[in-house]
Order: C-alpha cells, then structure tokens, then sequence
C-alpha cells in the first residue's frame, strides 16, 4: 500500500501530510504529557520489531508471499498514541532508507497505513474486544481489528489516488478492496498467531498498555462516535462502490486477475444485495454489515483453534504438558532474550 | 566513500524533495520533461560509484505497484499517455529517492530531521529503530533458521503457525530487550 512519488497531485500530497503531522503531533503529545519513562525505549525497539517482523515472509500460494503491515497488532499491544509513533518511525525510515513509498506522498501513507490504520485498528479492536476480554476474544478482535484497519487504509489509499486524478474511482475502489480483502485475511491470520503466542509466553504484556478501567466509560462515548463516523462514511462510499460492477469487470480482466480474487466473503452478498430487501445503497451497507459480522465469526472461530482451552475442558495430562511447555519457554525467553 | 557519500545529508533530502515535488507538480501530459532529470541523477550515480544493474533491479520491486496504478489509469480519457506519463514521473522520483538511501546513513538523516525540529517523541523512536532492527532482524532470521533445521516438511498451515509464534516470541523477546535498555538508561541518569 506504500504509495510512490508521481501519483498524488501537489495539492493532495500537501493536505494529506498537514492532516497527518496533525495527527502524529497530537499523539507525541500525549505520550509526552502522560510520560511514562519507560516508554520511550518500548516504544523505539517496538518500532524496530514492526520493521522486522515486516521481513519475515509469509508463503502464500505459487511462489507468492505476503508480509505483516503491523498498524492494528501495534494499537492492540502498545496503545493508540505509542502505535501512531511506531508506525510513523516505520514508514519514516522505509521511505527515506529503503525508497519505499514516496517522500513527497510520505503524509498520504503516513494517513493510510498509520493514522487510519492504528485509528480504525485501536477502535475495532477495543470495540470487539469489550472490557476484561477472555483470551478467545482478545485474539478474535486482534484479527478482526487487523482485516478492518487494511480494508480502511485500502479505502483511503484509493479515495487520495482518485483525488489526484490518477484514475477514476468507481475503477480504483473494486480493484483496490477486492485484492485488499485477501492482503486484510493474511493480516487477520498473522496478528491473531502473534497474539496468541504472546498470550501464551506473557499474558500480562496485553494488560499492561490498557486504559484502565475507570477510563473505560468516556472511551465507550468515543468509540460509539468513531463507528458512526465510519457507517457515514461507509454509507457515502457504499453506492459509489455499487455503481461500478462493469468497472470491476474490466479491471479484472485487463489486469489477468481471477475472479476469485474478490473477497470471497462479500462476493456473493454484495453481487445480489441481500435477497428479499431493497436494493441499491441501502442493500449494499446492510451486506457489508452482515459481511463484516461474517467475518468477525470467522475470526472467533480462527482463536477458538489457536488458544488452548482452559485445563477444566482439555485432559489433565495435556493441560499439564502445555503448562510445562509454555513454563519453558518462559524460561528460554528470559534466558536469551 | 564518494564526494556524494560526504555531502551533507540535509543538501541532499533538500535537493531530491526539490526534484521530487517539481515532478509531482509536472502534469501528466508533459511528463516527458522529467526525463531531463536523467543524466543528472545518472551523473550523480557515476560520481557516488553506484552499480547502475543493483538499483535497476532495486527498482524493478516496486514495478508492481507502479503498473497497477498505471494500468487502471489508462481508463479514462487519454488514458494511454496518463498512464505512461505518470509511470515515468514515478519511476524517475523512485531513483532519486533510492540514490538519497544508498549514500546518506540513516544516523546523519536523523541529524536532518532533529534540526527540523521533529517531535522527540518520534526522533527516540527512529533512532532506536536505527539501533535495533539489524539486531532483531538477525534474531528473526536466526530463529527462521532455527524453525527450519528442526521441521523437515510442514503444511502451509503449520508453517504459517510457526511463523506467527515465532513473531509473537520476537515481541515478547523485545519488550524484554526494552526493559533492559530503559534499566541501562536510568542508570546512566538519562531516559
């Protein structure tokens, strides 16, 4: 998703990085107004384990690999503000040392893969997730945060592209949701693995960069606000999304991509509307929503495989081997880390 | 190390966000002129003794992104020269930003960045990021090998769990590493 030099106008490169140092700007504000000490050294080796773990590949199909992005993983472990540095920190470096994404579209991916990124992230997974979540639900919403904050970035990333007249939109949206809903299920799987190995070698580090739970209340008002912003938005995008089957159609098949490589999820809701209810935009939101809690079941039934039952419903003998075993890998951890 | 390589590093961020915004200010129909950036960037390769074939190749990874943009711009009126048009734009400012990489470090670039007054917040966060990502790197990569020597064959399935809890050991094995730095630092009467 990193956008390079030449494809944002002036005008659109400009706006978007005078919203983005906004945003980074409010965020190193609060850290420097909460100020915890400890944070700054967390912060900066975390940000160099974004940057690594986006070189660890993962095998996808025929030769083909896919990475990390890492934005919503960050707001789950480390908070909203510290994610926002991270992730700011991350793509900083890749443009200026590695010539990945543009310098002058710098504010333009900054928005996309950080501000939008750990913003929708932090929100979704604080939604899903609720207060004193089980370890179910904790990976289930790192999975679900990590799919949402890829399709919004991806959603971004086309609105700016179409903005600077690059190409039109009703041909960006399908090409760039579509192949972003597969990149967003490989985001979902990666960050709900780390999470549950995280659960399983040191529990306390997920509690530790969460609100308290008096902040809990006022957060609830934010995020209630934060998803009717995005039903708005998404109820905006939505016709425009609909108004283009013969766009899609011609994408895929100049760009010799399959059919398959729509969501396979969406696909069939959002070809036909839900039956039996009107169509046109009105249908296209109530399939997204009905996609999207799809989706988030998937994500449940995803940790339900990859955090081990509590010792009451799994044989005492296994239960005590894998206590064992995560007792020695607690041991290993401490000794050579 | 070339008189480029010497050169200081806020003269050349300067000089390729010039260049770069120049480019972007170019209409598309008119990208033609951004080829007159060439033999400078060329020069400047020669002179910083750059393999001309390394960052060829460094900039055929980006190609894909590059030709799905510029296909899909090729749907709208005047469509073929939009497309070719911005692909060049791109690919030119690409070069320029990939010279900048390989002959400025990333110590002197975060000199830059701290004299303009950056949050601190974030230059911490970079220069850390400096310090430690060839060493957690080199740990991911020891412990890929590490994976690969103990499981002979494995499903894409299992592969791709050893992958993500090998992640997620990195992590844990991270803030571990964080908290000694943040010990180290307090006693040194700094953090």
């Amino acid at each position: 998703m990193h956008i390079p030099d030449g494809f944002l106008s002036a005008r659109v490169a400009l706006s978007y990085a005078a919203l983005s140092s906004l945003g980074v700007g409010a965020a190193c504000y609060r850290l420097r107004a909460q100020r915890d000490r400890g944070a700054s050294a967390l912060l900066g080796v975390s940000a160099a384990f974004v940057f690594a773990a986006q070189m660890v590949n993962f095998p996808v199909a025929a030769g083909t690999s896919g990475h990390l992005v890492g934005s919503a993983l960050a707001a789950a472990l480390l908070g909203l503000p510290g994610a926002l540095v991270v992730m700011t920190a991350v793509i900083i470096v890749q443009c200026l040392v590695f010539a990945d994404g543009g310098v002058f579209a710098l504010g333009a991916n900054l928005f996309n893969m950080g501000l939008v990124g750990c913003v929708v992230g932090f929100c979704c997974y604080r939604l899903a997730c609720g207060a004193a979540p089980s370890p179910t639900r904790r990976v289930a919403s790192v999975a679900f945060a990590g799919w949402c904050a890829t399709i919004a970035g991806a959603l971004s990333c086309a609105g700016q592209l179409a903005l600077s007249g690059a190409a039109p939109l009703k041909v960006l949206l399908p090409a760039m949701l579509g192949v972003h809903a597969l990149i967003g299920v490989g985001e979902a799987v990666i960050g709900a693995l780390v999470v549950a190995s995280v659960l399983r070698f040191r529990p306390e580090l997920l509690e530790k960069y969460e609100p308290a739970e008096r902040f809990a209340r006022p957060q609830a008002g934010a995020l209630s606000a934060g998803l009717g912003l995005s039903v708005a938005v998404a109820a905006l995008l939505a016709p425009l999304a609909y108004a283009a089957p013969d766009g899609f159609s011609r994408v895929t098949q100049t760009l010799g991509l399959r059919a398959s490589a729509s969501p396979p999820l969406l696909a069939p809701l959002s070809e036909y509307g839900v039956p039996g209810f009107i169509s046109g935009a009105f249908a296209t939101v109530l399939a997204g929503c009905l996609g999207t809690l799809l989706l988030f079941g998937l994500c449940w039934l995803l940790a339900r495989a990859l955090v081990p039952r509590p010792s009451g419903s799994l044989g005492t003998s296994e239960a005590s081997e894998a206590s064992e075993a995560s007792e020695q890998a607690r041991v290993a951890v401490e000794s050579s880390g | 190390m070339s008189c480029i390589h010497r050169a200081p590093a806020g003269l050349k961020l300067g000089a390729s966000l010039v260049l770069i915004v120049g480019l972007a200010a170019l209409p598309a129909e008119r990208a033609g002129w951004g080829l007159c950036a060439l033999p400078l960037l060329l020069l400047i390769t020669v002179l910083a003794r750059l393999e001309l074939k390394t960052q060829l190749s460094r900039l055929a990874f980006a190609l894909p992104f590059l030709l799905g943009v510029a296909s899909l711009a090729a749907f709208q009126p005047h469509g073929l020269r939009t497309s070719l048009g911005l692909l060049l734009k791109s690919a030119i400012s690409l070069f320029t930003l990939q010279l900048l990489g390989s002959t400025t470090s990333i110590s002197e670039l975060l000199r830059v960045l701290r004299l303009i007054k950056l949050p601190e917040p974030l230059c911490d966060a970079i220069a850390l990021l400096a310090r430690y990502s060839s060493l957690l790197s080199d740990e991911a990569r020891r412990m890929r090998r590490a994976r690969a020597g103990r499981t002979l064959r494995a499903s894409r399935w299992r592969l791709w769990r050893a992958l993500g809890s090998s992640l997620g050991l990195l992590f844990v094995r991270t803030v571990s590493r964080a908290e000694r730095v943040q010990i180290a630092m307090r006693s040194r009467g700094g953090g």
